[in-house]
């Protein structure tokens, strides 16, 4: 377990040392905007896979806790009372407490019920961003930008600043979650997911553990919400529409549910695939859509599940190729 | 078994080295300093209201046309280069960067409606570049103080202008026809319910017996309208002030006429001028009031004939509201650029087009102003007229002295806390 922890930091600083390269080497401004953009959405499917391909709850109402966080984070910025970081940890507090009501509520149902009740805490979260115009500015959104007063000497008005705050934030969330899938707690969310009856015979507190991990997934979404508010200066009633969470589940469906990063590449394959299909052409829906069915109709499965299962399958043939020839060779 | 480690690894680096070149080859960058100068527009051209996109355009086009068919400036040509948002202001932000930063644009023609336009304004605020907004009607966005970006124009109608010079309008039917008794049937969101609601202030100002009996609020974007059409028919008031727009009016009245609503109910319409939309349906009932949206006889030169029939070779249908707005706003940056001699400097290019008055055939008299203290247009065609069944679709334009429309802007500002 040790090893494990530490064997996942090394991996963390290894990525922030990647990701902080990357704009040196390219130090285009469109590179950054992108990476921020992809680490915002990543989250977010990442977030939800902790429901999705974890617990097995497949959440059709993610992205109201995303826009929780890019709503409440902008307003208390707009506020002036209080810093970035006070911001942001209310916002992850403020968000928790919210995902915890809904939850308390959700996870005592199963299946396609879970997910219907999840959309419509959704759209009723979004339905008060659109109709609580004195607050949320309503369809337009939350107006007139998104104050970054520098804090401990870091100025996020710099373009690369925020770059950085955002690696450093996305990869810090990442390793909370790489803790979770790792642990007993993320174990038992499993057995859940495989057999909520066994896990309940075994005295796992199903209810308790669920409601555990949605606030948690919700908390983790909020800092996607955080993170995109920052990028583009503003919350919109869309962050909390149920085709933002839609995307998500595309994006897990794209990059695989059972591989921890799966959903991340998810994110960075349907934002490349929208970046340059938009460019080139106005039905993007319908190439994007022949894109996700080959993909779902053709591997069954993730891009990057499939590709571990691919190298799995290909080491064990080799194992037994070799098995078989050193037995051979003894003989 | 090191072998089959040693094998794997060498494939994942390849794998990993031609992702990362992927990854970091992207963005694509447009060649150096090119000749031209990239003006980048980031509008809807997918979903429910990609006329707003696929109608403004073609405005753009046409100016640019023309000045490159004449040289350009000084030798460079200008090129539009648009990106789809899809309607979502965080997609209208991203894409406006990456015309910026990946594209080379210099000039941003902002042609999002109004919510993805605060989220370009916020770009803006970021990048400096000179940004016109092309389609957002949304008064706060240049007439609150706190959003002023420097860089940033509108060359858009505004709420509060259409607001004074339809009350004004309306008060005058009402007053001569006797018309007291009104409903109203808008769109369930901000625009659809601000805009009846300041349509509604600026009647009353004009006319104090006016009452409103009754309000409906059809979802947006819904097909069916019989609900509101029965309720109207039930209340039977003497006129009706409608926010509803695009394929939802079209909707609305090909269902009313069936039911013969508008024989005994004048009908007031923001969003029925635009001749896309008039010829749309089937059979247009004469008499119908509406805001100017477009018209090729209105204003009435042989500048705005030609506007439009440039217009109409490029896309087979007459401009709308959108497609002239965006047509002033390349002229506006056209006429920059002179100015500056090509230099596409966003706070060079804001000073030239900030006070500017730009001679035009679609202004009132032949000018449009680029008012400098809200960064806001102002002179522009703010008239009613009545629809015929043929072609011009609308007549007897009635125009609002812009004057009126100043001084009660200015008191709306005070009664804001803005001026």
């Amino acid at each position: 377990m040790k090893s494990g922890v530490l064997r996942d930091l090394a991996v963390g600083a290894v990525l922030v040392a990647l990701l902080l390269v990357l704009p040196i080497l390219f130090p285009k401004p469109a590179l950054r905007d992108f990476l921020i953009y992809v680490m915002a959405y990543g989250l977010l499917a990442m977030s939800l896979n902790l429901l999705v391909g974890l617990t097995g709850l497949v959440s059709f109402g993610h992205a109201a806790f995303f826009a929780s966080g890019a709503y409440m984070f902008g307003l208390l910025m707009q506020s002036g009372t209080v810093g970035i970081p006070v911001a942001m940890l209310a916002t992850v507090g403020g968000t928790a407490v919210l995902a915890l009501v809904i939850g308390a509520i959700c996870v005592r149902l199963k299946e396609i019920y879970f997910s219907f009740i999840t959309l419509a805490f959704q759209m009723f979260i979004h339905s008060i961003i659109l109709t609580w115009v004195s607050l949320t500015g309503g369809d337009q959104g939350l107006r007139g930008g998104i104050p970054r007063p520098p804090f401990l000497g870091i100025d996020l008005n710099d373009a690369m600043t925020l770059y950085v705050f955002c690696v450093v934030v996305f990869i810090l969330c990442i390793a909370i979650m790489r803790q979770v899938w790792r642990s007993p707690f993320g174990f038992t969310l499993r057995m859940i997911r495989d057999n909520p009856t066994r896990a309940n015979f075994l005295g796992a507190d199903v209810v308790r553990v669920k409601l555990g991990i949605f606030v948690l997934a919700g908390s983790m979404a909020s800092v996607g919400g955080v993170l995109l508010a920052l990028f583009v200066s503003g919350a919109y009633p869309e962050f909390g529409f149920w085709t933002t969470s839609g995307e998500a589940i595309f994006m897990i469906m794209l990059g695989g549910s059972q591989l921890f990063i799966g959903p991340v590449i998810g994110a960075v394959l349907l934002r490349l695939l929208d970046h340059f299909v938009t460019i080139y052409t106005d039905h993007h829906g319908l190439v994007l859509g022949a894109v996700i069915l080959v993909i779902v109709l053709g591997l069954r499965q993730g891009v990057a599940d499939y590709i571990v299962d691919w190298l799995e399958r290909r080491r064990e043939t080799r194992a037994a190729a070799a098995s078989v020839a050193s037995e051979k060779g003894a003989a | 078994m090191s072998e089959i480690k040693s094998g794997i690894g060498r494939r994942t680096f390849i794998g990993g080295a031609v992702a990362g070149a992927a990854v970091t080859g992207f963005p694509h960058i447009a060649g150096a300093q090119a000749k031209v100068i990239k003006v980048g527009m980031p509008t809807i051209l997918s979903g429910r209201v990609a006329i707003l996109g696929t109608s403004s355009i073609p405005g753009v086009q046409v100016a640019f046309n023309a000045i490159n068919a004449a040289g350009g400036i000084d030798g460079r040509k200008l090129e539009l280069v648009t990106r789809d948002s899809k309607g979502r202001p965080d997609e209208a932000a991203k894409v406006t960067r990456d015309l910026i930063n990946n594209d080379g644009c210099e000039i941003i023609l902002d042609g999002e409606a109004s919510s993805g336009s605060f989220a370009v304004h916020e770009v803006i605020r970021d990048l400096g570049v000179l940004c016109l907004h092309t389609n957002s009607e949304s008064s706060t966005l240049t007439a609150d103080p706190k959003q002023k970006v420097k860089t940033a124009f509108r060359c858009a109608r505004q709420g509060i202008h259409d607001a004074v010079a339809g009350g004004s309008y309306a008060a005058k039917i009402a007053k001569e026809k006797g018309l007291k008794k009104w409903m109203t049937i808008s769109p369930d969101y901000a625009y659809g319910r601000d805009n009846t609601a300041e349509f509604i202030q600026y009647a009353k100002v004009f006319e104090p017996s006016i009452e409103v009996v009754d309000q409906l609020w059809p979802k947006l974007f819904a097909p069916d309208y019989t609900e509101s059409i029965t309720k109207t028919m039930q209340v039977k008031p003497q006129a009706v002030y409608s926010a509803l727009w695009g394929g939802d009016l079209v909707a609305f009245i090909e269902q009313s006429n069936l039911y013969r609503v508008f024989q005994n109910t004048a009908f007031f319409s923001g969003g029925l001028g635009d001749p896309p939309i008039l010829t749309a349906i089937k059979n247009l009932p004469q008499g119908l009031n509406t805001a100017y949206r477009y018209n090729k006889k209105f204003p009435d030169n042989p500048g705005n004939e030609q506007f439009n029939d440039e217009y109409v070779k490029l896309v087979k249908h007459e401009p709308t509201n959108w497609g002239w707005q965006n047509f002033v706003a390349a002229n506006f940056v056209i006429e920059a650029l002179k100015r500056t001699a090509g230099k596409t400097d966003g706070a060079a290019l804001a000073s030239e087009v900030s006070g500017m008055q730009l001679k035009t055939p679609l202004g009132v008299g032949g000018t449009i102003t680029m008012r400098d203290t809200d960064h806001t247009i102002i002179n522009y065609p703010v008239a009613w007229g009545k629809t015929v069944s043929k072609a011009p679709w609308v007549v007897d334009y009635v125009d609002t002295e812009w004057s009126k429309i100043l001084e009660i802007e200015q008191q709306w500002k005070k009664e804001k806390g803005w001026a």
